[in-house]
């Protein structure tokens, strides 16, 4: 296993791009900072014989979903990050101390791990591939049926839950800002 | 004896009375009840008078359990019984139509007597001992209604249950005995066991123990010393339900048992002779007790425990159809004796002291003639009812001792003080109450002249040999008791008793007459504190079952709080436990998200590093 | 080897993210980056592996992740709707 030059750029950028997305205060930054971690990944999908995967990455997950995640923050105009006081002020540094240990914690597991001396082809995870597979019955046909299912029911459950009829005409209570619920002692 | 379908009838009347009256009572206008439950008494007299006529009936439903039938049998000794149970039950019904006058419970009291006929007829014509036991609890549960009639009252309904409580020593017994004896016989029905007891083939001592068991369920029903306690409470209820129940019926229920039982217990001089002991205890202390009480229901209930003490020494004896004659004799004389006690507390409008009464002879004519026939009846005057039967027992008494004789005549003494000294108190003296007395509407006093005639002359049906040499009901009951010969006194000597007898009881009665209506001298009422508690028989019982009980039950209580406590304070520990992490969810997202993180490099460290 | 150790890298960054940020949408992206970190891990282990089935799974993670981010969307909207903030640190009615 060598390591090019390739893999150290395409793994700084990685990088980078993770930071920008967690530290950007703009959310449209942060945003567009994830859609360009993404498609390093698919690259990077690309150079591990995944091209149906990263085909997917791109379209699915960073032509897709990032996209939803503009609208919304432009919808919701919560571009701006900045809102009230900080509760908990000390958060960052007990986080990044954890993030760090997350890392090292992960990395010590990685490191143990003895890959195979010669693993069977992977044939470049092209579609004709992986569709056998997919449609398989004996393999994944039922799971990807499931899949299916629960986009569907995804797809109603957002529905339902942004239709604004549905939401006005709720006499939910108007729940207090910051009061603790009285009732449940 | 013939299979009729009439027979089983006798005993639905009253029990439609009960179903008819329970649900649709409230519909019925006050006295149509009454007249309604005392017809179908009537008509159950009426049909038991017929089929004994017919020579008995038999009824029988096959395999009504596995091996045991649901069979009744009329024979003459159970007829007797039905006629004695519907007869004066019927009378006591009449009464009871004016005496429950006015009463909001009026078609329930109805329901409930109605009730205690039916289960009466059938512990009297049951066959099998199920069957028997059926009645049995059915007139218990019919006692406990009407001891309990007015529950509203502590009291009453207290009493209520120390009958029941007490009670159910005795059907202890019983259900014991019927074990025993399906164990020994394979068989229950009575029939069947006076053939198996005659084929012998049986352990006698077992026998003996049934007995025993029999015995000491015929004790709980008849208020023998000691289950007596029960008894004298009992007068808690209204006042026809004394007379009927706990008096001419339901309380010889324990004798007929034993009469019934004759064939198992005639052979066994060590179980009569302990019948002939509690029965002589039993009456001397009724009798004693009586003479100290001041309530004038429970003056004649301690005289009813007197009395059926006669009764059981007349079973003890051997003097199977003796026992019955003074069941029929004390049925009339103490029916009309409670009657007439019952009248006068109507006529006082509720008054129960005697000390709030006397001279009613002026105020009640009619109802003081009863009384005297009732008082002379059960003091033992010649020649009436209560005469014949004591003096026939006494007879047998002498010929199975002459110091069980003496003893009983001491109790027959007393007998003839408690009656005078009831009567001179309620109808001599002044009267010393307040309430205006008025006599009894003639729906009362028509039983009581009814209830006066077989008062006075029942006893002509069981006369001494010595005058009427094949009297009426021995002969009549030998065929359904069992032929025990008894030995016959000599002709002088049962004539020296009868005398004896006569003579003792008419002094008696006549210096009681005398001296009751004088002041008591002091050791008269030092006794008579002693006799109004019963001899403190009941405290006796509370210290040496009553309160350990109590004791035991409260050492269960405080450690069934104990325990209970405990799974509280478990309870209140798991509560503690909960608030306190309760207290962690903060609702902070992002706080369960670090608790998240912490814990994911832990458990990866702790899986790395192993 | 070396993606395995940039998948780390990420899913670490992606933690620390969606601590650190306070409004719903950014930690929902922050959580978006650790699910990516992972579906690298599973390519990679693919290729070291020899496995087809790994990248099967990560179209179904991607396939789930679109499923998720339409409801959690649509839950952060209506949320706005009402209470007129994203902060996960007003929303705290849900607490003991």
């Amino acid at each position: 296993m060598s390591v090019g030059i390739w893999e150290i750029v395409a793994l700084v950028l990685l990088v980078i791009t993770a930071i920008a997305v967690v530290r950007l205060q703009n959310a449209v930054h942060a945003a567009l900072a994830l859609i360009a971690n993404f498609l390093v990944v698919a690259g990077v999908y690309v150079a591990l014989e995944a091209r149906f995967v990263a085909m997917i990455q791109i379209i699915v997950y960073a032509g897709a979903i990032v996209v939803l995640f503009l609208f919304v923050i432009m919808l919701l105009s919560a571009a701006s990050a900045s809102m009230g006081k900080d509760l908990f002020p000390r958060l960052p540094w007990v986080a990044g101390l954890g993030a760090v240990g997350l890392a090292g914690v992960l990395l010590l597991a990685l490191s143990h791990f003895q890959p195979p001396a010669s693993p069977p082809p992977l044939q470049g995870g092209l579609p004709q591939v992986l569709g056998p597979l997919l449609y398989d019955p004996q393999q994944w046909l039922y799971a990807l049926l499931l899949v299916g299912f629960l986009l569907l029911v995804a797809t109603v459950a957002a529905v339902v839950l942004i239709e604004p009829e549905r939401i006005a005409s709720q006499p939910g209570p108007e729940a207090p800002k910051d009061e603790p619920g009285v009732a449940e002692r | 004896m013939q299979e009729t379908i009439f027979l089983p009838l006798i005993i639905a009347l009253p029990l439609l009375g009960f179903v008819v009256l329970g649900l649709f009572g409230k519909h019925f206008k006050e006295p149509v009840a009454g007249w309604l439950a005392s017809s179908l008494v009537l008509g159950s007299f009426l049909l038991g008078l017929y089929l004994l006529f017919q020579g008995g009936a038999r009824w029988t439903l096959l395999d009504w359990l596995p091996g045991i039938p649901f069979s009744f049998n009329l024979d003459n000794l159970s007829g007797v019984m039905l006629l004695v149970v519907t007869g004066v039950g019927f009378l006591i019904h009449v009464w009871a139509i004016g005496y429950m006058h006015g009463d909001p419970g009026y078609s329930r009291f109805f329901s409930y007597f109605n009730l205690f006929i039916a289960a009466m007829l059938v512990l009297v014509l049951g066959d099998s001992l199920p069957v028997v036991f059926i009645g049995w609890e059915g007139v218990g549960l019919a006692s406990y209604l009407l001891i309990g009639f007015w529950y509203n009252q502590r009291v009453n309904a207290d009493s209520a249950r120390k009958a029941f409580i007490v009670n159910r020593i005795g059907d202890l017994g019983f259900l014991l005995a019927m074990g025993l004896l399906w164990k020994m016989f394979g068989t229950l029905s009575i029939s069947e066991l006076v053939q198996k007891v005659e084929a012998g083939g049986y352990n006698p001592a077992a026998l003996t123990l049934a007995g025993l068991l029999l015995l000491i369920g015929a004790m709980g029903k008849s208020a023998q010393v000691p289950l007596m306690v029960w008894l004298p409470d009992a007068m808690a209820g209204p006042t026809p339900v004394s007379a009927l129940i706990h008096a001419a019926t339901m309380v010889t229920a324990g004798v007929y048992l034993l009469v019934r039982h004759a064939f198992m217990l005639h052979g066994d001089a060590c179980l009569s002779g302990l019948i002939v002991v509690i029965g002589l205890i039993t009456a001397i202390y009724g009798a004693l007790a009586s003479l100290g009480q001041w309530d004038i229901k429970r003056i004649v209930a301690y005289t009813t425990l007197s009395q059926l003490g006669f009764m059981f020494v007349a079973v003890g004896v051997g003097a199977y159809w003796v026992a019955i004659f003074h069941i029929v004799t004390h049925a009339f004389f103490k029916a009309l004796m409670f009657m007439t006690s019952g009248s006068v507390i109507h006529a006082l409008g509720g008054e129960q002291d005697v000390r709030q009464m006397g001279g009613m002879r002026k105020y009640l004519p009619s109802t003081h003639i009863h009384g005297v026939v009732a008082t002379l009846a059960s003091g033992g005057l010649i020649p009436l009812a209560g005469f014949w039967s004591k003096d026939a027992i006494l007879a047998y008494s002498f010929a199975y001792g002459p110091l069980l004789w003496a003893l009983m005549m001491i109790a027959s003494v007393l007998a003839a003080l408690y009656s005078v000294r009831w009567y001179v108190l309620v109808f001599w003296g002044d009267y010393r109450g307040k309430e205006h007395p008025h006599e009894s509407p003639p729906v009362m006093l028509w039983p009581n002249h009814i209830l006066m005639v077989g008062a006075a002359g029942a006893g002509f049906m069981g006369l001494p040999y010595v005058i009427d040499y094949q009297n009426f009901l021995n002969p009549f009951l030998t065929p359904a008791i069992g032929d025990f010969a008894l030995e016959k006194l000599p002709v002088l000597t049962e004539w020296i008793l009868i005398i004896v007898s006569a003579v003792v009881a008419a002094v008696t009665l006549w210096w009681g007459f005398g001296f009751y209506q004088q002041k008591a001298p002091p050791w008269l009422e030092r006794f008579q504190v002693w006799a109004l508690e019963g001899f403190y028989a009941d405290a006796l019982f509370n210290t040496i079952l009553v309160n350990p009980a109590r004791s035991l039950a409260g050492v269960l209580l405080d450690a069934d709080r104990g325990i209970l406590a405990g799974f509280t304070g478990l309870g209140s520990l798991v509560g503690g436990l909960g608030r306190l992490l309760a207290s962690l969810q903060t609702g902070a997202l992002r706080l369960y998200m670090v608790g998240l993180m912490i814990a994911l490099v832990l458990l990866l460290g702790w899986g790395v590093l192993r | 080897m070396i993606w395995l150790f940039a998948s780390a890298l990420l899913f670490a960054i992606g933690t620390y993210g969606a601590l650190t940020r306070r409004t719903a949408i950014l930690v929902f992206l922050s959580v978006e980056l650790m699910l990516n970190a992972a579906a690298l891990a599973l390519i990679g282990f693919a290729q070291l592996m020899g496995s087809l089935d790994a990248q099967v799974v990560v179209l179904f993670i991607i396939a789930i992740a679109a499923a998720e981010v339409a409801v959690g969307l649509g839950l952060i909207v209506a949320i706005f709707r009402r209470r007129e903030t994203t902060s996960v640190d007003e929303l705290r009615q849900l607490r003991g």
